[in-house]
């Protein structure tokens, strides 16, 4: 091994708890490991410990930027499980939060992108920006990040004409300066240097590493849960699927910027159109699924996000899987980070590429057991985990 | 007698150690307030008036600040790097003509002494980078050299510009020669552009800020120094933005030169020179909002490609008028 340079688990760019070890020759990248085995939370078992109702608090808290995505797929499940719908306008409000939920992240993340190439000052513009998007999740569901606003069954809230007037006027707002920053990134010169070819990723290879999200789209394949999968009413909002094929963090970036634009338009057809009567379904207080499982997936603002639930007809799930997109783009990221033929990845990139992926560590911890002096490395399988963690909680209730 | 207090009084209180000192501070503050306001924030707030006495209230506060030194770095040169740092900083500094056209030291040829001081001064940043026996550390002080390769020669060609314009290297005889115009409204416009971007460079600024990037390699080669030692690489280097801004307007916009009035001239040329170099410091300032940060290979390709055949050009053009 040569020189090696840890970045994490505490770094100033990546709050959040991660190793990632570069071996490095001089300023050039050629090796990395990534270590994301740093939190695991327990959420899933402890899902196992809630009733139905609990769990969309708890699932609302396995990340808190996308929050209205984890809750919509947590809801979708339990009413898929219950084989009901909630009312049109209940969906549709579910969509406006989301994808308000979408603008708000990929904002944060415009932010932190720029920060991580050492551009200040468009970081601070942007995070002054998104504090208008923030105003109107608070307004429309009462709380800034953690909205708590979809239940089993619709949402929690209504809206009035008073609120909608006051989205439309900041969505004005939000949409001028987006389209200001999808101009300044294309013109400014040291953003250009700083991520045009760096981080490349090549279509086939966002394929085979299960790549999702923005980061595939910039790869230029086309997909989108919300297009290819419809959930809710994205059947009726119209939308378009944002691609761009220069398949580097400079893609990455553009992408998500005329994400916003798109959700920006999505809200404003989801106000014109939005249906009239009950925005929630009269749910019994005990919910008590009938026997079976679900899967339900959503398109998260970092990509596809995938729940899982087996239910034994009791008040508690009998199991709860969740898949964040995170986790499925971090072989991606390994990929990138690394130099090959004539890819060259310097230090200088490292926070940026990562970046680029719009990493969230809290939801992603995983366990793998490596065994170095025996050179042996095993994965526990679901029994195992199931032993090992039962084991565990009665020692410590 | 009373000429050797005089002389004391000049090296130690005005315009010596505390002036240069407090102006430095007063510098720190007025580059952090104004890259804040290009950021659309408030800055600096509460330490005295709209916060004033912050970068004093920084200093003070690291003073009182632990000193931990890494178990295997190398003690003595771990502590003789920030006095070595700070005290050069100083000593270049008390070169700049700030009170009359001499600087407190002014001798024949000193271009050439401030011009070698600097560099030692990235030598220094070399040194204190690589005994602290960080990874950080060692990769920042790394990228400390390689950034001095692509940004000394320009620097230095655009003063040499101006030397070959004042058929001088002594900084005294360049400010006498700007007396009826100054050699930024001459063709030395270019040097003057490279001498910021260089300038820039020099205090490890962004776009340059490479050798110390918070993003990639947490602090650079400045990431195991603490408490005292840290107070001073920063007073360090604040003394050394002043002497930037101030060597800036001493060569480009005539120094302490000016209208005056008899009996005042002292206090007159002070103020003239404040307000160039500010002009000078707030242009630097806007060059590290506007930017974001390149890599290293870029910084050496640029300035390999285009600031030296600029500056090079700049001497033929100022050969053939001079």
């Amino acid at each position: 091994m040569g020189f090696i340079i840890p970045i994490g688990p505490q770094h100033p760019v990546h709050p959040e708890p991660l190793l990632m070890k570069f071996n490095v020759e001089g300023e050039k990248v050629v090796g990395v490991d990534i270590n994301i085995s740093y939190t695991h939370r327990g959420i899933e078992k402890a899902m196992e410990y809630r009733t139905y109702l609990q769990g969309i608090y708890l699932a609302e808290r396995i990340c808190g930027i996308c929050n209205a995505a984890h809750t919509t797929c947590y809801c979708q499940n339990i009413e898929q499980l219950l084989g009901k719908e909630p009312p049109p306008r209940g969906n549709y409000l579910r969509l406006i939060n989301e994808e308000m939920g979408r603008i708000h992240s990929h904002l944060l993340w415009l932010g932190l992108a720029a920060h991580q190439i050492g551009f200040d000052t468009f970081f601070m513009y942007v995070w002054r920006d998104r504090e208008k998007v923030l105003d109107l999740i608070e307004l429309m569901t009462g709380n800034r990040v953690i909205t708590s606003y979809n239940t089993i069954g619709g949402v929690r809230r209504d809206i009035t004409p008073t609120i909608i007037e006051k989205i439309r006027k900041n969505l004005d707002f939000l949409e001028k300066r987006t389209k200001y920053y999808k101009k300044l990134v294309n013109e400014e010169p040291t953003v250009l240097m700083r991520t045009q070819n760096v981080g490349i990723l090549k279509p086939s290879e966002a394929v085979n590493l299960y790549a999702v999200g923005p980061v595939l789209r910039a790869s230029g394949i086309k997909h989108d849960i919300r297009a290819d999968d419809p959930y809710g009413v994205h059947d009726e909002v119209p939308f378009n699927v944002i691609t761009y094929d220069t398949c580097d963090v400079y893609a990455r970036i553009l992408v998500r910027i005329d994400e916003v634009l798109e959700s920006i338009n999505m809200i404003r057809y989801c106000l014109d159109h939005l249906p009239s009567g009950s925005f929630k379904l009269r749910m019994p207080i005990i919910i008590r699924p009938p026997k079976g499982e679900s899967i339900s997936r959503v398109e998260a603002p970092r990509g596809e996000l995938l729940h899982y639930v087996i239910s034994d007809g009791g008040i508690k799930p009998y199991r709860y899987k969740v898949r964040t997109p995170t986790l499925a783009n971090i072989p991606a990221t390994a990929k990138m980070l690394t130099s090959r033929g004539d890819y060259e990845v310097y230090i200088a990139d490292i926070p940026i590429i990562f970046g680029s992926i719009d990493p969230c560590i809290c939801c992603t911890g995983r366990v793998l057991f490596i065994d170095i002096e025996k050179n042996r490395r095993w994965i526990w399988g679901y029994d195992e985990l199931v032993r090992y963690s039962n084991k565990r909680f009665e020692r410590h209730d | 007698m009373i000429e050797i207090l005089l002389k004391f009084i000049e090296i130690i209180v005005f315009p010596g150690f505390i002036f240069i000192g407090l102006l430095s501070l007063f510098y720190e503050w007025i580059d952090r307030k104004f890259y804040a306001k290009l950021q659309n924030r408030v800055g600096p707030l509460y330490a005295g008036p709209h916060g004033i006495l912050q970068p004093l209230a920084d200093f003070i506060k690291l003073l009182s600040k632990e000193d931990i030194v890494p178990e295997a770095a190398d003690k003595i040169l771990f502590t003789m790097m920030p006095i070595i740092f700070f005290s050069l900083s100083l000593l270049i500094t008390l070169n700049l003509p700030i009170t009359s056209i001499h600087g407190i030291i002014s001798f024949k040829g000193d271009l050439i002494f401030l011009v070698a001081m600097l560099t030692i001064i990235s030598i220094v940043v070399y040194v204190s980078g690589e005994v602290s026996t960080s990874r950080f550390a060692t990769i920042g002080a790394e990228r400390a050299i390689l950034q001095l390769l692509g940004y000394e020669i320009p620097f230095m060609l655009s003063l040499i510009s101006i030397a070959i314009s004042s058929n001088s290297i002594t900084l005294s005889e360049i400010v006498l020669a700007q007396k009826n115009i100054w050699y930024i409204f001459t063709p030395n416009i270019i040097a003057f552009i490279i001498f910021l971007i260089t300038g820039q460079a020099e205090l490890e600024r962004i776009p340059f800020d490479i050798p110390e990037a918070e993003q990639e390699i947490v602090a650079g080669w400045i990431v195991e120094y603490s408490g005292k030692k840290l107070a001073l690489f920063r007073f360090g280097r604040d003394i050394e933005t002043l002497f930037i801004a101030g060597l800036g307007a001493t060569l480009f916009l005539g120094g302490p030169l000016g209208p005056v009035i008899p009996g005042l001239e002292t206090l007159l040329y002070t103020i003239y020179f404040i307000i160039k170099s500010i002009f000078i410091l707030l242009i630097l300032t806007t060059i590290r909002a506007i930017f974001a940060r390149l890599r290293i290979d870029q910084v050496l390709s640029i300035s390999w490609k285009y600031f030296i055949p600029l500056s090079l050009i700049q001497l033929l053009i100022v050969r053939v008028i001079y």
